[in-house]
Formats: C-alpha cells, structure tokens, sequence
C-alpha cells in the first residue's frame, strides 16, 4: 500500500513546532513497524498476545498500520502536531511561567481499539454506576437514608472537602446533578475494565477526543472505514441534556458555558463545545443576577440565561456563597440556583460523590439505590482513615499507590513500587498527620497499546475516560478519551505529569 | 449577542488593521527611492509621527536617532512591549481572535493564528533581514486573507457585522492620521518635487494610489489627494467611504432593538458624517487641514467610545434598570428579544 493522499500542504508552523525525533535509523519505507514489538511482562497488551501475534479479532483492524513505514509515520506525526497548533487545539500553560503557553496535548497516531462487544457491557455498567452516584447525590443533600442506614458511615461524608452541607434541601431542576460524568477505566492484566477512579465535577478533555477523531480522519483516511462508532454526536447530546434540565417556561431555553477564562488550561475545550452547541461563551463578568434570576450582559441588553454548563468549581462559583475572593463567579448565582430559575450543569456539591475516600462505597450505593449488583469491577481501596487500613498502608507502602483524595491531574501521589525511600517516607509523615487525606491502592499493571517513541513502536500504559451525559436519560459516548503515559514505564498518564492521547475506537465486530 | 464578545471582535479587525495599515507604511517608506526626493529624516518621522510614538522613540534612542531607517523599522516592527508595534498589535488581534474564537470559522481563525504562528517563529525574521519588502507584502496579504475568508466562511450575523464596524472605524482613523502625519512634515517650505513625492506616499499608504488615477482624480496635488482620501464615496479607504460604511453596520445592529433602547452611537456617527459631507476642499483649506483632520480624528474616536457604552460594555446599573423595568411587564416584553 501507499502512503495515504494528504488533504493538505504542511503548515507554516510545521518547522518549528515538529517535535524532536531521535536521529533516524536506516528503516526501508513500508517496513512493518511492530516487528520486534514486546508487550510488557504481567501485562495485557490490547494489540498483541505474548508471544507477539495480534489479537485474532484485532489482526484485520491491525494490518493497514503495518504498512505505513517509520519516515512516513513520522510525517503524519509532524503533520498532525501542526495542524493541532494552528487549529489553536491546545491546552495552556500559563503557571509554568516559561515557554509558550500554548501547548498541543501529543497524540499518538496508533488508535486504541476496544470491540464492540466488549464495549456493550462497559456502557451498561457506567449508566449503571452514574445512576447510582446520582442517587446519592440526590439522597445526601436530602433525606441522607444511607447516612441513616450506616450503608456510607457519615463522618466520611460529612469531612469530605467537596461536601456542601448548605444544598442539603435545594432540588436541582429535573433531580440531576451528574450530567456530565468522566469516569476513569483501566483494564488490569487480565484485560478486564476496572472503574479507577469517578470524576462528577467538572471533567474535561472531551474535546481532544472529537478533535483526534478529525485529525485521524485527516491523516489516516482508510482505516477503520466504516466500522468504527462515530464520537460527533457530543455536543448534540450535551445540548439535549441541558434543555432538558432547563427551568424554562418560555420558548427555547437560553443555554451558557460559563469558563473561568482564556488563562485556564480547558480553555479551548470550553469555546469547542459552546460552538458545538451554538451556546454562548461567558465568563462571570458577562452574567448578572437580579431578582433571583440570571442575565447576561448582550449588545441588545439583558437576557435570561436559564441553563449554565460551567467549567468554574463549586467554590469559586459564587462569592456571596464561598470564596468572597472569587472574581470569575457570579454574585448571587447560588441564590437564584436554590429558587429554582437556572440549572447549573453539574449540579453544586457533587464532589463529595468523587471523593476518592467514598470511592469504596460506590458498589454498595449500587445495591442501595437500585437493589442491582455492579457490572464493572473496582480496584480494592484502602481508606487511611480507618485504624486497620491504615496501619496495613503504612507497612505496605513500598507495594502500593498512595493517592490525595482531593487532588486531581496526577498529582499528590505516590507509586510505591517505583518510588524512592525518601518519597515513601514523606507519604508515611502525610497520611499519619492527615490520614482522611489519602487512601491506597494495589498497583494494577495498566494495560498496554503500541505507541510511537522516538526508539519506534513500544508498549506504553492507557487508561480511558468515557463520558456519561445525563439529561432525561443517560447517553455514554463510543469510546472515550485514551490517555496514554509516553514515558517509559511509567503509570501516570496525565497530561502534566507527560501523558499524551490516542483516538479510542469502538469497532463493529467483523460478522 | 454577549457584549465582550462583540468587544473582542470589534477589536480583533481593529488590531488587525492596524496591524496591516503598518506594515504598508513601513513597506511604503522603505520602498521610498532616492529619487522621490524626500529628505531621509523625514521619511521615518512620519511613521513615528502616525503611530503617536515619536517621543517614546526619541527617549529610548535619542533625538536624532529617527534618522536610522534601521532602528526605526526595528522599533515599529518588533517592539514586543508595546501594542503599537506590528508585532504588539497582531498579538492583540491574535489574543482577541483567541476570545472570540467560538464566533469564528475554522478558516478564519486559521488565517489570522498563521499570521501570528510566522511572525513568532524563526522564518519571519529570516525573511524581514533577507526581503523586507517580501516580508511586509506577507503580512498585508494575510491580513487580506482574513477578511477575504472571513467573508467567504462566516455567517454574516452580529460577531461578523462587528469585526466590519471595527475595521471600518478603524481605517477612517487611521486614513485621517496618516494624511496629519505627511501634513505635519510637509510644510509650506516643500520644494514641488518633495510634495508630489509626497502625496505619492500618501496615496500607496492608503491602497488608492490606482485608484486615483483611475477615478480621474488631477492634477496630483496635495488639494485632489485629501479630496479623495476624505470626501471619495468609492475609495474603501476614505474617510468618507468608512463612515458610510459604519452607518449601515450600526443599522443593521440596531434594527432588532426592543423600542426605547437608547444608541448615542448612531448620533455622533450622524455629526461626524453630516460635517464631514457638508464641507468640500476649500473649506477644509479655509479652515486648516490640520484643524480639520484634528477634528475628525477625535470625532472617530468618540464615536468609537459611544459604541462602547452603546453595544459593548453597557454600565450594570442600566441594565438592572432594564430588568426591573421588565418585571413590571413581564411576559408582553419576554417575547420582544428582551429578556427572552
């Protein structure tokens, strides 16, 4: 086969912002660049078996990829990264103070595949899993049956730092607070998915997964066609479950995304989806609440916006309510969420549901609410709060991951097994001093897929962040996010801790 | 539509065009030949006179230091500290494009973060030392590029018809301050050769060097060029044509306004227009050229401040006035595009 036709002549940019690739070996155009492929030992490789032969139901997906030589994946490497940096598909790194702020998240050209018949169960369980955080988002700010019943022990709601006491009693419109879910998988070595960790907040990164899926099209157009689950339809049903929670009782509701800003990294993320959605884009500055009801700021005077989807957290929301320092939130927005005029997407307060400390409990919230057992597995939690966990955690840290219950993005954590003796001590000091602070987890061995390094092809770890949309009912998109840690032999697939991402492929089954 | 969003575009093609006028300028000027007969210190003082930067220079390089067409072009060219420069002013096009970018096509951010991605990178400064005028040409066509693909490839609704009102008050500033610029370095003392020189400049500058001679415009004198850099319906760049142009935009943008929303832009644009179209060349002599381009400058730029309070940064009192206002007849105005 031949190279695939390109749509378009190399950027301007492309000289500049082509990523450094290590010197070239000699390698024939067309040469087949799994040869010498070696998945890592205890570990499932998505692609290939340990002895080295494809998947017998991957193989025919797997095979157009072979033909593509290294000069010609480099090409379409560099390709790519420009095109991302002039479609301004980037994320920003303003703290770092150095550099350009405007970064492409790297993107790796071999997609991750996951069949279609694997993939039926893993929608059932997370529609399963977000009804039932839900549930108890719903429970928690009201009755609190759970609390009650001792099914979740109530200090461990009550200390956690997302837990806002001041919404027990405010109904969100339709009884929604996750419309929007990102919940992290992982398959262990056995190849089954596991729920690694549940995100209710604000997720983000659902734009890379729209914009990898054009720029594989762009680059790579003959594979998969035909038989790969299309990702467009996001927005759409985004948009769909915002009119559905929307207060409205006047015509076609009036749906924002509201951001912090061109400073913060999502930024683009959150311009992609208002144009997606043809919603506007304000920041708190644009909006005002009078009344009890929110308007914004338009050239032709005030409007009623009766739908927010915001990407600003629950404490910088509103400064009559939390931070009094917060100048990216709206003062009075709470206040007109409690009388019912505007939903908020997500709902306030659904941090303590991805507290990593309430984490354990998600299976019996399962049996609780819905009086069903799990679909999907989780990995076994240690709570450091507890005497006896902790006290197995402090003797055991040299073997398993620490992680803060509050942080995100990688960081405040620790890999046992490939920390240093300093790093566990550290962690030892922390959990004692703070111990509601950090749970524990065995080391699951991440799956692997083939990714492209400067020495070739190699196998490095992924995990996936699926998204979950809820409006009158729950919609999960084909595939996800597949995040993969470009470091060798590293776990952390984060993007600031030198994660990149790979087009997530839900494929048909072959007949 | 959001009114910090109508801001940044109004901005956007403002910095733009800004961005654009100066590279034309410092092409023009660096293409200025021997023969034109233009004394050299005044060549370069005229663009420092039109960016309003000549004591900034002055202070920074000392007073003579205008006469070094190097050190200037360097300065209004590259200056990464101020808004002025080509290099400033298309970070503030690029920066309000990245604010407004969901209003935009693909095509259009496309062509004007390009722009910015060059000017950044490495290329842009081999081709400014190798081929400056190659190098001035790149960046005036990108800015055609823009508008030709923004044209081509965006819905012409409200964030379209702002970026044209920005561009369009912009280049009946920037028209007026180039003419007070030659103005000012062309005095009485002006040999015939130094004058037609410089209306030739004048004209380039303003992209109506053809089109002068096409509209029949002569004999070239200082009187027929400001005629038709002020008075010309059919130049894009006149003063005229620009406040023609701003007029229907500002109608379009206040044809939907709920009744009773109060515009002082469309007024002041009606003063301006309505002076300017009352006066012919003799009268701008009587009066001074300089007076008369001093008024229309600030005229512009009050104007612009009107549009301001009018579409873009309404003050919250008002609009909480507009609120309870409505609530008082809530239902009969939710449907009239108030509050809807």
């Amino acid at each position: 086969m031949t190279a695939p036709p390109l749509h378009d002549e190399p950027g301007p940019a492309e000289a500049e912002t082509a990523p450094e690739t290590a010197p070239e070996t000699p390698v024939a155009r067309g040469s087949d660049p799994f040869s010498g492929y070696q998945p890592l030992p205890d570990t499932y490789d998505e692609f290939f078996d340990a002895s080295g032969r494809p998947h017998p139901s991957l193989a025919s997906a797997i095979e157009p990829l072979r033909e593509i030589g290294r000069p010609e994946f480099r090409r379409l490497q560099r390709l790519a990264s420009s095109n991302f940096l002039r479609g301004g598909v980037t994320f920003s790194v303003y703290a770092t103070g150095q550099g350009d702020p405007d970064r492409i998240f790297p993107f790796d050209l071999i997609p991750r595949i996951v069949l279609r018949s694997e993939w039926e169960s893993v929608e059932r369980g997370l529609v399963q899993r977000v009804a039932a955080l839900n549930a108890f988002l719903r429970d928690v700010y009201g009755d609190q049956r759970i609390l009650h019943e001792g099914r979740v022990p109530r200090d461990m709601v009550e200390s956690s730092s997302g837990f806002r006491p001041a919404m027990r009693g405010i109904q969100p419109p339709g009884g929604v607070y996750i419309h929007v879910a990102g919940i992290d998988l992982v398959r262990d070595s056995d190849g089954r998915f596991l729920i690694l960790e549940d995100n209710v907040r604000t997720p983000s990164g659902v734009s890379y997964v729209l914009e990898n899926r054009v720029m594989m099209r762009r680059v790579l157009p003959e594979f998969g066609a035909g038989r790969v689950a299309s990702v467009e339809d996001y927005p759409t049903r985004l948009y769909e479950a915002m009119e559905a929670v929307a207060p409205t009782r006047h015509g076609e509701p009036h749906a924002v995304v509201l951001t912090p800003g061109p400073l913060n990294s999502a930024y683009f993320e959150h311009g992609f989806l208002a144009r997606r959605m043809g919603c506007d884009l304000v920041r708190g500055s644009d909006l005002f609440v009078e009344g009890d009801r929110v308007y914004a700021r338009t050239t032709r005077g005030p409007r009623r916006v009766d739908v927010i989807y915001r990407r600003i957290d629950d404490d910088f929301l509103d400064p009559e309510f939390l931070r009094p320092d917060s100048v990216i939130g709206v003062p009075g927005l709470l206040r007109a969420y409690a009388a019912g005029n505007v939903a908020l997407v997500n709902g306030v307060g659904n941090g303590v549901a991805d507290d990593k400390a309430i984490y354990p409990y998600v299976p019996e919230m399962i049996r609780f609410y819905l009086g069903e057992e799990p679909i999907l597995g989780q990995v076994h939690t240690y709570i450091c709060e507890r005497d006896d966990d902790r006290r197995y955690v402090l003797e055991n840290l040299e073997k398993l991951v620490v992680k803060a219950v509050g942080e995100a993005g990688g960081y405040g954590m620790l890999v046992g097994p490939r920390a240093s003796r300093r790093q566990i001590a550290s962690f030892r000091e922390q959990i004692a001093a703070a111990p509601r602070n950090y749970i524990a987890q065995p080391l699951v061995e991440l799956s692997t897929v083939p990714t492209w390094t400067r020495s070739g092809v190699e196998a490095r770890r992924v995990d996936l962040r699926p998204y979950v949309v809820t409006g009158d009912r729950s919609w999960v998109m084909p595939g996800g996010l597949t995040r993969v840690a470009l470091v060798k032999g590293s776990y952390v697939v984060n993007s600031s801790q030198g994660g990149g991402s790979k087009d997530t492929w839900v494929l048909e089954d072959e007949a | 539509m959001i009114s910090r969003v109508a801001e940044g575009c109004f901005w956007l093609t403002r910095y733009l065009e800004r961005t654009e006028t100066l590279a034309r300028l410092l092409d023009v000027h660096h293409a200025l030949h021997i023969d034109t007969g233009v004394p050299i210190q005044n060549r370069w003082r005229m663009l420092l006179e039109f960016t309003g930067r000549e004591d900034d220079f002055a202070e920074r390089y000392g007073e003579d230091a205008h006469c070094d067409g190097e050190l200037v072009q360097e300065f209004l060219t590259w200056d990464e500290e101020h808004p002025a420069s080509l290099y400033g002013s298309l970070r503030g096009a690029r920066e309000n494009a990245r604010t407004v970018r969901e209003t935009m096509s693909l095509e259009a951010w496309k062509a004007i973060n390009d722009l910015w991605l060059w000017l950044k990178g490495p290329d842009s400064r081999r081709l400014y030392q190798r081929e400056r005028g190659a190098f001035y040409e790149r960046v005036t066509r990108s800015a055609y590029l823009f508008h030709g693909v923004s044209f081509g490839t965006m819905l012409h609704d409200e964030p379209f018809t702002f970026m044209k009102l920005g561009r369009a008050l912009e280049r009946a500033g920037s028209t007026a301050r180039i003419l007070r610029a030659h103005a000012a370095l062309n005095g009485h003392e002006a040999s015939d050769a130094e004058a037609a020189a410089s209306c030739l400049a004048v004209l380039r500058c303003c992209c109506a060097y053809d089109p002068f001679f096409l509209s029949g415009m002569h004999p070239l004198g200082m009187r027929t060029v400001i005629r038709f850099l002020l008075f010309d319906h059919t130049l894009p760049r006149s003063v005229i044509y620009n406040l023609d142009e701003g007029r229907r935009l500002l109608f379009l943008l206040c044809q939907h306004d709920p009744i009773g929303l109060p515009r002082r832009s469309r007024s002041v644009l009606e003063r301006l227009r309505g002076g300017l179209m009352q006066m012919d060349v003799r009268d701008v002599e009587q009066q001074g050229l300089k007076k008369t381009l001093a008024w229309t400058i600030e005229a512009t730029d009050h104007l612009c401040d009107a549009i301001h309070d009018d579409f873009l940064a309404a003050p919250t009192p008002w609009l909480r006035h507009c609120v309870r206002a409505l609530a008082l007849t809530e239902g009969s105005l939710e449907n009239r595009g108030w509050a809807a």
